[in-house]
């Protein structure tokens, strides 16, 4: 029996070592906002970069603040701002700009966010963004939607291995936190939040709504001016 | 001598063979517990698709994950074997009944998730095929628990 109580421990140890590298070592992945320390307003500004899509250059700039998982930022996604594109990014009238707004409330918001920041690094951030919401039913669900988010890569045609190591660990976080960050200081009040910024002007016009009307509406009455 | 003392010796054998393994799935299923519950959200998977397996929806059974349901298999196992171990459970039926009862369950219950694996969702977690090896020797193990049910 002493023998058995002896392999007993040795396996209790050893388990216990194995498991607690693994849990050390294996997950590194930032699924929260981190803390970003007393920032000044200015480098806030410079780090929380939007992504860009469409003609840098355009007069006007149409920005988002969007949530992954977000119903309302899916049917945005999916229904409206394929118009936009169409009226006013493929024109050259306008650029797109989508700040990452991932409310605290969606479990799996932050890790999506950074899972199209990953996609971004390979030049492929708004087809991962595209994916993301047409998928949306598939992983905005309680289990963990990393084995998705992977998926998606390599159905979007990225390096998988290089996606799978920037999603494991912390990359994206400060850019992403600072979106949020950045978003809640201008006062967005839900997502997603739509802004029109034109050339020339000092600051962005909130919109109250999100239908292409309402875009549509802000373009024209920017041209009568 | 020997015909009366080989039962004797093989049941309590089995049973520290049953402990040991049922210890190594405590650590096995704890740690995808872990993963579930989001306390290591990328899962360490060398070879296989673990976080796909692990993202289905055949990964919990309502609200609960389907490897808490195997960690508390594995340490009831863990519980009984020792148990069984003890002198007092000697001549206990309980004992015997409850640890191939339920190795069986659990074979059959890995049974059904490597079928699933196979075939519905069409990806291999080597966490839980090495769980479907772990709990089938457990089985094995238990297999002189019959002897005993029939001999007492």
């Amino acid at each position: 029996m002493k023998k058995f109580y002896l392999i007993i421990a040795i396996v209790a140890v050893g388990g216990i070592a194995v498991v607690g590298f693994a849990l050390r070592g294996g997950g590194s992945a930032a699924s929260e906002p981190v803390d970003l320390g007393d920032i000044a307003n200015e480098d806030l500004v410079a780090l929380a970069q939007g992504m860009v899509y469409g003609d840098p250059d355009a007069p006007v700039t149409i920005m988002e603040f969007g949530n992954y998982q977000c119903n309302a930022c899916r049917d945005f996604a999916l229904q409206i701002k394929p118009q936009i594109d169409l009226a006013y990014i493929e024109t050259g009238q306008a650029k797109f700009v989508y700040y990452d707004y991932p409310h605290p409330g969606f479990p799996h918001s932050f890790l999506a966010a950074r899972a199209a920041r990953c996609a971004g690094d390979q030049d492929r951030y708004f087809e991962y963004h595209d994916a993301i919401y047409s998928t949306f039913n598939s992983w905005s669900r309680p289990e963990s939607p990393y084995g998705h988010f992977n998926d998606l890569a390599e159905d979007v045609g990225l390096d998988t291995e290089a996606f799978e190591s920037c999603l494991d660990s912390d990359r994206h976080a400060d850019v992403v936190t600072a979106n949020l960050t950045l978003g809640q200081m201008l006062g967005v009040p839900g997502t997603p939040g739509i802004f029109i910024h034109r050339e020339g002007e000092g600051g962005a016009n909130r919109l109250g709504g999100f239908r292409f009307i309402d875009i549509q509406q802000a373009m024209e009455a920017g041209e009568a001016n | 001598m020997q015909p009366e003392s080989a039962p004797a010796t093989s049941g309590p054998v089995n049973r520290m063979v049953v402990a040991v393994l049922a210890l190594v799935g405590v650590f096995l299923t704890f740690y995808l517990v872990a993963y579930n519950l989001g306390w290591t959200p990328p899962i360490a998977c060398g070879a296989g698709d673990c976080g796909v397996v692990q993202s289905s929806q055949y990964a919990w059974v309502g609200p609960i994950p389907v490897s808490v349901i195997g960690l508390g298999g594995y340490l009831a196992l863990l519980v009984l074997a020792i148990m069984g171990l003890q002198p007092s459970a000697a001549r206990s039926r309980a004992i015997p009944f409850l640890l191939f009862a339920g190795a069986l369950f659990g074979v059959l219950f890995s049974a059904y998730l490597t079928y699933l694996e196979a075939m519905v969702i069409q990806a291999w977690c080597r966490y839980c095929v090495a769980s479907a090896i772990l709990i089938t020797l457990v089985f094995v193990a238990t297999l002189p628990e019959l002897k005993r049910l029939r001999g007492s």
